[in-house]
């Protein structure tokens, strides 16, 4: 009984104290925000020009405009799964890693403050589960104080942080993803993404079975969450007013655990000519695999199954596969004498890359979303994170990375939201390509290829 | 065992009136402690560390139900994972899209958790221990790919976000909810903090009333020997369905927390492993104790959120081995968790004072 007494005691001393201090610590007012860093600017300071496309002043409350630059060294962060399903993008951070270990050997990024900027990268693993994102991009910001996000993987795991980002003003660049969620850069103005549309990769796949094959039955294969909706979405807006029909569709869940083996089976035994493989990772690369021998579509796969090592992973079946293509493949022996390709093999050599990871073609994006920063950093009228936006959303420019040439890189922050909207076809030869069609730019269009 | 504690307290002890009157000034102590410890967290750290503590609180209050049912009446449950997602999906359904207010939403998912729990409970009324645990395994196992399933409601794959639309310098944006304290006096994760930590504690003291009733005398009996309580005069079968109802129902409301605290869900966030981070908390803490799962739950979060972030590169894939060595550990020297192992040092602690004090009197005597 007494026992019972002196607990009930305890327990009511700790909620009214709580109750009490709790006041007591409201009426004190909330945590000092002066401990970040980077000193808040304010007005105009962060724009190049009255016309920039974001006003710090206006789009952010507390703006923290140089936090992550500490003297010389820009200290930028990436999320990437390390680990799961998609461990294979590991490979795309790989890339990223050796870019920054070139650009601190090569005695830094020059911006326009006529200083050079070493790099520091910090890597998280977030196993491509958006449901891990959110505290690992919060660290980064507000533990590791970075300056900009680079290079981030997966559509969704980029959207489940996408607010957060944005309110907190700052810059999320080169995503590694082509979700057509990135067009709406008005809103999301410190999005911009590294990879082209995925809408406009599916346009690009339309127009050229317009030309080859103009009644195409296509069986469709697509991933079941925004990336692989895009593509689903995409052709069915690209089909409209043709002959091309889809004639079977399934959807496959990354996150379920299980092989696309039963969607590959029950597409298998539709009459389709055309076999649209709209997945990422490993899954696209097995589905291939598990394409019966009695089944012989004309094969089409996502950008992100188009290179070496995950086509290595098909078994023997990739031969013949056709895909879109925006960059240099270094595992081409056609693209191999490309002055972009030996420049690259070159330097990722000196950066710590082996042979193998440089033609795995993985590597050589992340290669490229490093440069797309880099871009930004040495083209930024003052060095902060809105003007690093502004100049990503004013780029016109050749190439950067290992973007093909005759692909233009033309980006306008209130009208063209991409920087990547040209594709050539090609299709599986050996260890390389064969051009299907030449390259086409559909130049400020993206957006409007989006289902 | 009180008259030896007299003793040992000295002469003063003997003056002091009567023990049932002593005020418990270790208890005190350690409750101001305690306290002032919760309130300054939300100042000490940035704020998504904060959020991660409220994540904590999601977690202690749906293990506090699963210890209900699972440490003091005895049933097994796999399954409160896909109890905790219905709660996190009911909550976010309601706000965005049917544009219910918060409160009423986080206590609708409490109801629609209790209905839910019933009907899992139904069959545990003639299925017991590994049994039942195979019937919430499929439960758990099943609500991921429910979720996938009618992803026209759900969301998907894609997950759910729980906006609301805010006016912002380009345009109304559909923004996550966040909970805003009056006057703007708090940023919004310290904010949050303090409401969430509010409703953990009232969830912890409604646990604490519900163990020490008569109901919960009637929990325990049925779980020791359920001839004994239906002869006793206890309805078996009610105390049964209704226990799983309730423990359901905490377990919905630390989802509608979950959801609440991070603005967006993901079926990935509620598979069969979420199930089993319960059973962690409630027996790292110690079943059929009150606060617990709390402690179960604060000792999980360290590890997870803390911990495991600062092991090197190298050893992160191996964080879930190193995490079953650790409870391989802590049931071999401490089966009964860490609350178990407080008292039976404390026991020890009393005992030894005991045996002093009666050896001191004896020697006493003898001079």
């Amino acid at each position: 009984m007494m026992r019972h007494r002196t607990r009930r005691v305890g327990l009511a001393t700790t909620a009214a104290l709580l109750a009490v201090v709790t006041l007591a610590a409201t009426a004190c007012g909330g945590r000092d925000d002066d401990s970040g860093s980077g000193s808040t600017t304010t007005a105009k300071e962060g724009g190049s020009s009255s016309a920039a496309f974001i006003d710090p002043s206006v789009d952010c409350t507390d703006y923290q405009g140089t936090e992550g630059i500490n003297g010389d060294t820009i200290k930028i962060g990436t999320v990437r799964p390390a680990s799961g399903t998609y461990a294979i993008y590991d490979q795309v951070t790989t890339g990223l890693n050796a870019w920054v270990t070139y650009v601190n050997q090569s005695g830094g990024l020059k911006a326009k403050d006529g200083k050079s900027y070493k790099l520091e990268l910090i890597k998280e693993d977030d196993a491509y589960d958006p449901a891990k994102t959110p505290a690992l991009v919060k660290k980064l910001v507000e533990q590791d104080k970075v300056f900009a996000l680079v290079g981030d993987i997966g559509t969704e795991p980029n959207l489940s942080v996408r607010d957060y980002l944005n309110e907190k003003c700052v810059p999320n660049i080169a995503l590694a993803t082509g979700s057509t969620q990135w067009g709406n850069n008005k809103q999301y103005p410190w999005y911009i993404a590294g990879l082209p549309s995925y809408a406009t990769e599916a346009h690009a796949w339309i127009e050229y079975l317009k030309e080859s094959n103009p009644k195409a039955k296509i069986a469709l294969l697509y991933q079941d969450d925004d990336f692989g909706q895009a593509y689903e979405k995409a052709i069915k807006k690209a089909i409209k007013g043709t002959d091309i029909t889809i004639v079977a569709e399934q959807g496959f869940n990354p996150l379920g655990g299980t092989t696309p083996e039963a969607a590959v089976t029950k597409l298998s035994q539709s009459d389709a000519d055309t076999f649209i493989v709209g997945l990422g990772g490993t899954p696209c690369p097995t589905s291939l695999k598990l394409k019966p021998d009695t089944w012989n579509p004309a094969t089409i796969v996502s950008v992100t199954c188009a290179g070496k090592t995950a086509l290595s992973l098909a078994g023997g079946k990739d031969q013949g596969v056709i895909a879109a293509q925006a960059t240099y493949d270094p595992s081409d022996p056609a693209d191999a004498q490309v002055p972009a390709v030996q420049q690259f093999r070159k330097d990722a050599t000196a950066a710590g890359l082996t042979e193998q990871q440089i033609d795995g073609g993985i590597t050589g994006p992340g290669w490229g979303f490093g440069s797309l920063f880099g871009l930004g950093i040495e083209n930024a009228e003052t060095l902060d994170r809105a003007g690093v936006m502004n100049a990503l959303w004013s780029l016109d420019t050749d190439s950067f990375g290992l973007v093909r040439d005759g692909v233009t890189v033309i980006t306008d922050g209130t009208e063209d939201p991409w920087a990547i909207e040209g594709f050539r076809i090609v299709q599986r030869e050996g260890d390389g390509w064969k051009e299907l069609s030449p390259i086409t730019n559909w130049e400020g269009k993206s957006n409007s290829f989006a289902g | 065992m009180s008259d030896a504690t007299a003793l040992g307290d000295g002469p003063t002890a003997k003056v002091a009136p009567s023990p049932a009157r002593r005020v418990p000034v270790g208890r005190v102590v350690v409750s101001v402690v305690v306290a002032a410890v919760l309130v300054a967290l939300p100042f000490m750290f940035p704020a998504f560390r904060v959020e991660q503590f409220v994540g904590w609180m999601a977690l202690a209050i749906a293990a506090c139900g699963l210890n209900l049912l699972t440490g003091y009446n005895g049933q097994i449950s796999v399954g409160h994972g896909a109890l905790y997602g219905t709660g996190a999906y009911a909550t976010a359904l309601l706000i965005t899209d049917l544009g219910w207010p918060v409160w009423p939403s986080v206590a609708a998912a409490g109801v629609i958790c209790f209905v839910v729990g019933v009907a899992i409970g139904l069959p545990a009324l003639r299925i017991k221990g590994l049994y039942l645990a195979l019937v919430t395994l499929a439960v758990a196992t099943l609500f991921p790919l429910i979720i996938e399933q009618f992803s026209s409601i759900t969301g998907g794959g894609s997950g759910l976000s729980i906006t609301t639309p805010q006016e912002t310098p380009r345009g109304v944006i559909e923004r996550p909810i966040r909970l805003e304290s009056p006057g703007g006096s708090l940023a919004p994760d310290q904010w949050k903090y303090f409401v969430f930590l509010v409703l953990t504690v009232v969830v912890f003291v409604v646990m604490r009333n519900i163990v020490r009733s008569r109901t919960g005398r009637s929990l325990v009996a049925v779980r020791d020997n359920e001839t004994a309580a239906e002869v006793s005069g206890v309805h078996v079968a009610r105390v049964k369905i209704l226990t799983f109802g309730v423990s359901s129902a905490m377990a919905g409301i630390g989802g509608a927390v979950f959801a609440l605290n991070n603005g967006r869900i993901n079926p990935s966030s509620f598979t069969i492993v979420v199930s089993i981070y319960f059973l962690i908390a409630v027996v790292v803490g110690g079943a059929a104790s009150v606060i617990g799962p709390a402690i179960g739950a604060v000792a999980y979060g360290l590890f997870i959120d803390v911990l495991s972030p600062e092991l090197p590169e190298r050893f992160k894939p191996a964080t879930p081995v190193i995490l079953g060595v650790l409870l391989i550990l802590l049931m071999l020297f401490a089966p009964g968790g860490i609350v178990g192992m407080w008292r039976t040092s404390a026991a020890k602690r009393a005992a030894k004072r005991a045996r002093a004090a009666t050896a001191a009197a004896a020697s006493g005597d003898t001079v």
